[in-house]
């Protein structure tokens, strides 16, 4: 390498190292923001704590065992004893509720990432050669957005089989593509940047111009998509999981959990209610996190 | 004596923020006799428009009017019910906007959107509204009006639209025409033939109160002229007077940099500073951090907007006084 | 604009033969032999041997997609297999169903959300905006499934008000249609709110009032036409979350659509039914973006003369 070129390109890096020290800076600002003016948000990010934390603790803000049938006392009505009441098999359905937490999260949070790295590396290609490349990875995201999420991974996993891992690869499959569509318009709109321009011109590799000039610009955007989609997931395996096609026994989803439950939902009413309505608080809170980080770093995305 | 079509006294527009109350409008008067252009100017943010919409009751929340009066042929409006004042809009005071791009509904035809105003305050039928529309696309020599009728905003170009606006306001004779900034978004050319065309209305008797920052536009076809700043009116006079000899430092720099631009100077001229914040006003002259020469008085004291010569009045202790030329 | 809508639709074509594609490699990836698996272990040698010619399934892949394909096009999608009939008669009774349940649920949610996101725009931040924001809320966190037992407790085993199950009138298609809509109602009633406030603050809104009319004249003649452009899109991506949702709701009412024979063919390991009720939902949503796409440019002129 020429010496005057080699000058260059350390110049940009040092040029790109400084942006991305004001980015950085700049994101703790927005975040700062966000907690002063958005409320809601910070609420839900309370309680998406106090829920990890639950379910981490869960051994010992209980006295039951998750798994301790008591035959004597099936399917009693919430209690002193048993706040939340029994199940069929007499279990004790809050720390049913907590040890679920763990399966739920982590069926929110691992397909969540899966389709955040996929749906990126393919949306960035795409987005940035174009031509074949970008034809077929967007033709292809069309077929997956075409299907309605529930009957895409309704066929996945009957072709995979049932279990944890299958569900985590499923809605990994389901997610991938709306990620891989915004990354690639933002690839677009950062290709003909300065730069990216720049970069170009003094012969950084394409591999490298994508890596390192135009996914860490991504990140903000990415950072909402995987809040939104952690929500979405959850969703999407707890109504598999309610008509028994997601994870399988004895992991206990609050999906599976409600499963189970409908078979007694006139006597019992509570195993349904109390695991759909944790469902509900869990997707409210991260939907109000993903919005509160939409309003704040992106707020141009917010409109569309 | 004359007759004033417009009536302004006192004016005062106040919004409560969170970080306190501001007056966008403070104690702005101003009158607009009867066939005659005025022209308002200033920097961007100086209370032109407010001063705009206070007069056509458009003042949007957290806005509100706090003080003086609006008479319109001595009828009172600022206590008018929403109503009425409603009935009076595009009838009898009409506005035309600044961005001629968007101040069309994009989705409705433009002859419609004309006609509809001759509709909602004639109650005539839709083919003599058609027709009324017609004719004032003629008056505003709006080219081929039958096929432009049925053209939707972004088939026309800016003038062309900004034409439109015009007919709209003027189809139903309104006695005062507010117009703000209505060629600042258009090229030269066009520029001439707007302000032609708002001249002809003149003639034909409408009233305009004509706002803008181009000082250019106000020498053209403005009688009299109302300089602002910061919310207040810092002087005023007839056109040929301000131009001869403007008495306000503001109003003399504002002149210095346009004929700088003018006459191709090496650097150009500006007025040093920037707009004062509206939240923290100076307790006297809102000029003060930017005037190259105060005396100690004008800290805490607002110069009184006094005559110097018979229609000429300005907002300055040193005024008219030799120590200021 | 008609080139552009051609464009649409050749488009949408690919996209419909690229699910076929997906469907028919997804389904046949599945270890072992799908005959087997679909019999299970019982199925002597001969039956599974027959099954496997009658279905193609000895050929080269591609051979066996063409073949689909083409049987496809004449209406023809093979036999179920669990429930011994053609598919494409099962299909024709179902779908009937899931289309009732589905237009009653939009019509639901539409009416609904419109009606909510106006009320809300026009009073926003006073009480019946927050009342109403947080009643949609409500709505787009309610899983479908959720919506659909609490409607069912509730209406129909508490108070009687509604039959539990089946679809034998009108009244049976009430609940399933109020909880498969509750989600999209909340959802189109949030964006109904923050598109017609974002429209309120465009200039021609200034131009309508200083015209003369009054807030509701430009809310009705102004606003609202402008306003519901991004709402429709938001409709056409619903339409496909509605599908997807039948599934559940004609579980939980046993309405026999085709959401449930997509369970029921999952459960019974019935390859050809299974890639018939896909292939048939797809197209629905395939179909339904292309509509709201005409209707779109239909609404905004600037796009009809583009393209």
């Amino acid at each position: 390498m020429p010496p005057g070129k080699r000058r260059k390109t350390e110049e940009t890096a040092d040029l790109r190292l400084q942006s991305q020290l004001c980015e950085e800076e700049r994101f703790w600002d927005l975040m700062r923001r966000m907690a002063r003016e958005n409320r809601t948000a910070v609420l839900s990010f309370i309680l998406i704590v106090l829920v990890v934390l639950a379910s981490l603790l869960a051994p010992v803000l209980t006295p039951y065992d998750e798994n301790g049938m008591d035959l004597m006392h099936r399917l009693s009505p919430p209690s002193q004893d048993h706040l939340l009441g029994t199940d069929e098999g007499g279990r004790d359905e809050l720390t049913r509720l907590l040890y679920g937490a763990r399966v739920s999260l982590l069926i929110g949070v691992v397909p969540a990432l899966l389709s955040l790295i996929l749906g990126s590396a393919l949306g960035v290609i795409a987005g940035y050669r174009g031509g074949l490349a970008d034809a077929v990875i967007m033709r292809a995201a069309d077929v997956t957005l075409a299907f309605p999420s529930m009957l895409l991974a309704m066929v996945i996993m009957y072709s995979l089989g049932g279990g944890i891992v299958n569900v985590f690869l499923t809605l990994t499959l389901v997610n991938w593509a709306n990620v891989a569509r915004v990354v690639r318009s933002r690839t677009l709109a950062l290709k003909s940047s300065e730069f990216v321009e720049a970069a170009r011109v003094i012969g950084v590799p394409e591999g490298r111009i994508m890596r390192r000039h135009i996914l860490p610009n991504c990140l903000p955007t990415l950072l909402v998509l995987f809040t939104l989609n952690i929500p979405a997931s959850i969703l999407t395996e707890s109504s598999l999981s309610f008509l028994g096609l997601g994870i399988q026994p004895p992991n206990a989803s609050w999906g599976l959990m409600i499963n189970t439950g409908r078979q007694y939902l006139y006597s019992a009413p509570w195993l349904c209610f109390a695991p759909g309505a944790a469902i509900m608080l869990i997707v409210l809170a991260f939907n109000f996190l993903g919005n509160g980080l939409l309003d704040v770093l992106d707020p141009r995305q917010r409109k569309q | 004596m004359e007759h004033n079509t417009l009536e302004v006294r006192g004016l005062t527009v106040c919004f409560q923020t969170a970080k306190g109350a501001v007056r966008p409008v403070d104690d702005v008067s101003l009158k607009i006799p009867q066939g005659s252009i005025v022209g308002v100017v200033g920097e961007s943010g100086c209370g032109k428009s407010m001063t705009a919409r206070a007069v056509m009751g458009l003042v949007r929340s957290p806005g509100k009017i706090t003080g003086g009066s609006v008479t319109l042929d001595g009828r009172e409006l600022t206590s008018l019910p929403e109503k009425e004042r409603r009935k009076l809009r595009g009838a009898e005071i009409s506005m035309i906007f600044q961005e001629p791009m968007s101040s069309l509904n994009p989705v409705m035809k433009v002859g419609r959107q004309v006609a509809e105003a001759v509709r909602l305050h004639t109650g005539c039928s839709r083919a003599e509204a058609r027709a009324k529309t017609l004719a004032i696309f003629r008056e505003v020599e709006i080219p081929e009006p039958e096929a432009r009728y049925d053209c939707y905003p972004h088939e026309l170009s800016g003038g062309l639209r900004q034409r439109v606006l015009i007919a709209m306001a003027a189809v139903c004779r309104p006695k005062l025409l507010i117009a703000d900034e209505p060629t600042t978004a258009l090229d030269v050319t066009v520029e001439a033939q707007i302000l032609k065309l708002l001249e002809r209305l003149r003639d034909a008797g409408v009233s305009v109160l004509l706002i803008s920052h181009d000082l250019g536009v106000i020498a053209r076809v403005c009688d009299y002229v109302y300089v602002m700043y910061a919310g207040r009116i810092v002087e005023q006079a007839g056109t040929g007077v301000i131009f001869d000899r403007p008495q306000h430092p503001y109003t003399r720099g504002l002149f210095r940099s346009v004929a700088s631009l003018r006459e191709g100077a090496e650097t150009l001229e500006t007025i040093p500073g920037v707009v004062p914040n509206l939240l923290r006003l100076p307790a006297g002259c809102s000029f003060l951090m930017r005037c190259p020469s105060c005396p100690a008085r004008c800290e805490n004291e607002i110069p009184p907007l006094a005559e110097t010569e018979p229609g000429h009045a300005v907002r300055c202790f040193l005024a008219g006084k030799e120590g200021a030329t | 604009m008609r080139r552009s809508i051609a464009q649409r639709f050749l488009q949408a074509l690919i996209v419909l033969v690229g699910v076929v594609l997906l469907t028919f490699v997804m389904l046949r990836v599945v270890p072992g032999n799908p005959i087997e698996t679909m019999m299970g272990e019982h199925a002597d040698a001969a039956t599974v041997a027959r099954m496997t010619a009658e279905l193609g399934l000895d050929q080269p892949m591609h051979r066996q997609f063409l073949r689909y394909l083409s049987s496809a096009l004449r209406g023809d999608f093979g036999t179920s297999y669990s429930l011994g009939k053609p598919v494409s008669l099962l299909l024709k009774s179902a779908f009937r169903n899931t289309l009732y349940l589905a237009l009653f649920a939009a019509l639901f949610a539409w009416i609904l959300g419109v009606a909510c996101g106006l009320v809300c725009a026009v009073s926003k931040n006073r009480l019946p905006d927050r009342l109403f924001l947080g009643f949609s809320l409500l709505g787009i966190s309610l899983p479908v499934f959720m919506a659909a037992m609490f409607l069912q407790y509730v209406l129909a085993f508490k108070l009687k008000w509604f039959p539990i199950s089946g679809t034998d009138s009108w009244r049976g298609f009430v609940l399933p249609a109020a909880a498969l809509g509750w989600n999209s109602a909340g959802q189109v009633a949030q964006m109904t709110r923050t598109s017609l406030l974002e429209t309120l603050q465009e200039d021609y809104i200034e131009t309508a009032r200083a015209k003369g009319l009054g807030r509701f004249g430009v809310l009705v003649r102004h606003a609202l036409r402008n306003a519901m452009l991004p709402v429709l899109t938001l409709m056409a991506i619903q339409f496909s979350g509605l599908l997807s949702g039948a599934v559940i709701t004609e579980t939980v009412f046993s309405i026999n659509g085709v959401g449930r024979l997509m369970v029921q063919a999952i459960s019974g390991r019935d390859i050809p039914l299974l890639q018939g009720t896909s292939l048939l939902a797809t197209s629905v949503v395939i179909l339904g973006s292309l509509l709201a796409d005409c209707l779109y440019s239909v609404l905004d002129p600037r796009i009809r003369k583009e393209g």
